[in-house]
């Protein structure tokens, strides 16, 4: 047993966060309201591509209210332009500016910024500038993207390809010689929108006299943040601090700075008052990141018996106009790191195309790397059809066993300590799949079609170091700090960004248990530069479970063992014999004798020990352990109407390995949120962009989120596990939203009797076309 | 334009001028400085602006704050008694019912309505009266379970 197995491991503790958010005082961005604040919204373009030959903005600029209109023309002499952050080779990276001079390249494209005296006016303003845009050809997409005839849409660019890169891992071309059969598929994944409920927005606060700029930023990385105002802007480092306060979700939203915070930085330094800006929800639907937009064309080269000899995957990715820090080359490169999964899948072809494209810019969100799942779940299920034997049973003879770990996978991955076949063995188990046939009967009496789906997955959460050198990036550590407070409490500092994940809660249970205090002895800080270790990821990747709890366990650990030493001091007796209990310090076997934390602290600040700095104060650096994925099993049977199309989920189950938890309550959530939003892309959430480039799903009137009432009962079970290290929290944030669309999709097709789908969002339509196709009397299922 | 109200907000009548195209979630959240109430899509379909006014649930990225006039209006301030907690609020609490917090204040409200309308809901009930209120990090498994606790409760 681990040593941080204790009182408050594995107690879903009531979240710290809870009392002020549901009384209404969470402080989000848009609660900001400073003396002097300025509001600003943004006028952005309405065409997907185009030259912007006048913008007279001085009818705005003088309605009363307005302080100022900045263009890009204002910023560019006082901004950097930018480009996503790593040299990969071969990738390019055409610079931009936080606003345009004079192409736009998105409906939602940036133009220009009106700060008024209120929200109300601005947007009045926004209404009385005359701009005029030469509207260009857009480049709706990826074929047009890769059509070379038509002109690229970067200046420092010669096409409209980003990326190109073929590979092989193993030697695919001679398993596809001795396949027995194969496979082949293609896919297509639409567009979606992270859509948190809180949009995007900052607060940029400037004192002119001190050249200090504070920004609040909704974000997910304040240092990430900080870091990129300071190169945007060229403000000095050491008076530029970031701030986040509550956040509402980000899901990788937020996980990169926005153009637009450069911006308002650079409005509030021009105008020496705080400025406010709060994207609207059609704002962030049209132009802030999107995901998953994506084409794959698989094929499997399969034995008789099921097994697969190999892998070969073409993907194109349409990244949108504008490149994040983060090098799209990130996508992919995870897609193609993970697509093994927790298969034995030795060989792998791997052709992937980059490219730009009218349209907002592809970003991270949940499990970027997803399709790899969806592609690999749902052939799977086709390899069983054509060897003519049971999914079920074509997963068994793939999956690798723990016996068979460490193993290293095709793609360069170790897999170890994954208990993939147990949970998939214990997922069919608990749903019924033996049953299924008798369930499928009698779903047939009462006129339906019933199916059952599976997806096995594998997350990083975070991954061993293998899979962060597969994707060609460092594996960023963690660090902590732990403060001994006057009082005798511990304040924890983490570079943590949570938005949602309850991290204020899980850190201070994991902090408590290894001091020996109460979680009111403990409290969990984070989200100001000043204040915070230095992190570029924040909160990301799926790797608070394990980074930011290993860096909290030491670092805690270590003022533990600073407190025995001064209190050893104090007392006269060896540390070895004493513990820590009811917020004191007491000898083994003497509980009488007592110091309290309280009394050691203020003799740590006033009178420390000599050669003890004053204060206890002790940080932690936590570098990736052994293992570092979760994974599991979905299962998701569903029924479907064929006289209406309609669908509904009888039961969706959740076996997920993911070692120690450390709130169970919070961990679940996670799980059934990913799901939620897994199901949403099976089956209602689209945002498409036509082939002349207009942008479709501008309001949630179009772009469908599920409520509670398309959302089923979750079940979740937990496998334990052996621990292959101390920390042996690993991630789970990532894994629902990965698995569920696969799950759901399979489901259908099982319904359909196996009808192929590879294209999503399943909708009505589609499935009314695919029902029709069927051949099959309802009345004798 | 301006125009004269006089609104009675978590029990504090007041007479003011409002401003006669700010809606009522602006009016709460800049003029009362209640920002507890929030902005998820500002066109009626997320719920997340929810608050009573005379007791029913409203969306008040909808309504005009002129259109409040001579109304009370309970806001997720003005639940909590005293510093105890509404037993929906308490339900919230124990069931681990939120992440990011940004839909809560929306759910609270429409939860208060929802069981003085319905003391015992099922599970379908209790789905099908927040299906207007949209949370984007739970799945809503831990909201329908905060609620049937707070019913519970409320008992």
């Amino acid at each position: 047993m681990t040593s941080t197995a204790g009182r408050l491991i594995g107690q879903s503790v009531p979240r710290v966060e809870d009392p002020a958010i549901l009384t209404g005082q969470g402080r989000y961005v848009d609660d900001i309201q400073l003396p002097r604040m300025l509001h600003g919204v943004f006028l952005r373009s309405t065409v997907p591509h185009g030259r912007v030959v006048k913008l007279d903005v001085e009818q705005a600029t003088s309605m009363p209210g307005v302080i100022a209109v900045l263009t890009g023309s204002d910023l560019a002499p006082r901004t950097h332009t930018m480009q996503s952050a790593i040299p990969v080779p071969g990738l390019a990276r055409p610079r931009y500016g936080p606003m345009t001079m004079d192409r736009v390249r998105y409906i939602g494209d940036p133009v220009a910024f009106i700060v008024a005296e209120s929200r109300n006016l601005a947007e009045d303003a926004r209404d009385l500038i005359d701009m005029d845009v030469e509207q260009l050809p857009p480049i709706a997409g990826a074929a047009d993207a890769l059509d070379a005839t038509l002109p690229p849409l970067f200046d420092d660019m010669t096409s409209n390809v980003l990326f190109k890169d073929k590979r092989t891992m193993g030697d695919p071309a001679a398993a596809f010689e001795a396949a027995d059969h194969i496979v082949r598929e293609r896919f297509r994944t639409q567009r979606v929108a992270p859509c948190p409920m809180e949009c995007r927005g900052g607060v940029a606060d400037y004192v002119p006299g001190d050249d200090t700029l504070t920004y609040y930023a909704g974000t997910q990385a304040p240092h990430a943040v900080k870091a990129a105002l300071v190169n945007a802007l060229d403000h000095p480092a050491e008076r530029l601090t970031v701030i986040t306060p509550n956040v509402g979700g980000a899901f990788g939203q937020k996980a990169m700075f926005a153009r637009e915070d450069v911006t308002v930085a650079a409005a509030a330094k021009r105008l020496g008052q705080p400025v406010k800006w709060i994207e609207d929800r059609i704002e962030n639907l049209v132009s802030a990141t999107h995901a998953r937009d994506e084409e794959l064309e698989v094929a499997a080269a399969v034995s008789s018996d099921g097994r697969v000899l190999a892998l070969d995957v073409k993907v194109v990715l349409d990244q949108g106009a504008y490149s994040l820090t983060l090098p799209p080359t990130t996508f992919t490169a995870q897609m193609r790191a993970i697509l093994p999964g927790p298969y034995k899948i030795d060989n792998i072809g791997w052709e992937e195309t980059i490219v730009v494209s009218n349209k907002a810019s592809y970003g991270f969100y949940r499990g970027p790397w997803a399709a790899e799942t969806l592609v690999r779940e749902v052939l799977l299920d086709r390899i069983a059809q054509t060897v003519g034997r049971d999914r079920a049973e074509v997963r068994r003879v793939n999956l690798v066993s723990l016996e068979e770990q460490p193993r290293v996978t095709g793609a360069g991955t170790t897999v170890e300590g994954v208990q993939a076949v147990k949970a998939f063995e214990r997922a069919l188990k608990s749903a019924g799949y033996a049953e299924l046939s008798d369930r499928r009967a009698e779903a047939g009496k009462r006129g339906k079609l019933l199916g059952l789906g599976i997806a096995t997955y594998l997350e990083p959460a975070p991954g061993p170091s293998s899979y962060w050198t597969a994707i060609g990036m460092p594996m960023p550590g963690e660090r902590a700090v732990a403060r001994l407070e006057l009082n005798g409490h511990v304040t924890i500092s983490t570079s943590q960004a949570p938005h949602g994940q309850g991290h204020e809660t899980t850190l201070a249970q994991v902090a408590a248990t290894e001091l020996g205090v109460s979680m009111a002895s403990v409290r969990v800080v984070y989200g100001n530069t000043e204040t915070t270790p230095f992190s570029v990821m924040g909160t990301a990747a799926s790797r608070a479970a394990t980074m930011a709890t290993g860096a909290v366990l030491h670092s805690t650990r270590a003022m533990k063992a600073k407190i025995l030493a001064m209190a050893g001091e104090m007392l006269e007796i060896n540390v070895e014999d004493l513990y820590i209990a009811e917020d004191a310090v007491s000898p083994k076997g003497s509980p009488d004798i007592r110091i309290p934390l309280g009394d050691l602290a203020q003799a740590a600040w006033f009178a420390p020990p000599a050669g003890m700095e004053p204060g206890l104060r002790t940080e932690w650096h936590f570098e990736e352990p052994k293992g570092g994925w979760s994974g599991g099993t979905h299962v998701c049977i569903m029924e479907v109407d064929p006289l209406t199309a309609e669908t509904a989920i009888i039961r969706y189950l959740v076996v997920e390995d993911c070692g120690q938890l450390i709130n169970p309550a919070i961990v679940d959530g996670q799980i059934r949120g990913g799901v939620a939003q897994g199901i949403g892309q099976a089956l209602y959430e689209q945002a498409p962009y036509d082939t002349d480039g207009s942008f479709l799903a501008s309001t949630f009137l179009d772009y469908l989120l599920p409520t509670a009432m398309e959302i089923p009962t979750i079940e979740i079970e937990h496998l334990d596990s052996e621990p292959l290290h101390e920390v042996d929290y690993r991630g789970v944030g990532e894994g629902g939203m990965i698995a569920a669309p696969a799950a759901v999709l399979n489901a259908i097709s099982d319904a359909l009797h196996g009808a192929p789908l590879s294209e999503l969002p399943i909708l009505p339509s589609k499935l009314a076309d695919l029902i029709d196709k069927l051949d099959t009397n309802v009345g004798s299922l | 334009m301006s125009v004269a109200i006089t609104i009675t907000v978590n029990s504090v009548e007041r007479q003011l001028e409002v401003s006669e195209r700010q809606s009522l979630a602006d009016f709460l959240r800049q003029e009362l400085q209640l920002t507890g109430t929030h902005l998820g899509c500002e066109h009626g379909v997320c719920g997340a602006c929810t608050v009573l006014v005379d007791g029913a649930s409203s969306r008040s990225c909808l309504m005009l704050a002129a259109q409040a006039d001579g109304t009370h209006v309970t806001t997720i301030e003005g639940l909590a008694q005293h510093g105890e907690l509404h037993p929906v609020q308490r339900g919230f609490l124990d069931c681990h019912s939120f992440q990011c917090g940004f839909c809560t204040p929306g759910f609270i409200m429409a939860t208060v309505e929802l069981l003085r309308e319905i003391p015992a809901p099922t599970e379908s009930e209790v789905r099908a009266a927040l299906s207007g209120n949209i949370c984007r990090c739970t799945g809503y498994q831990s909201i329908v379970q905060g609620v049937l606790h707070a019913a519970e409760e409320l008992k």
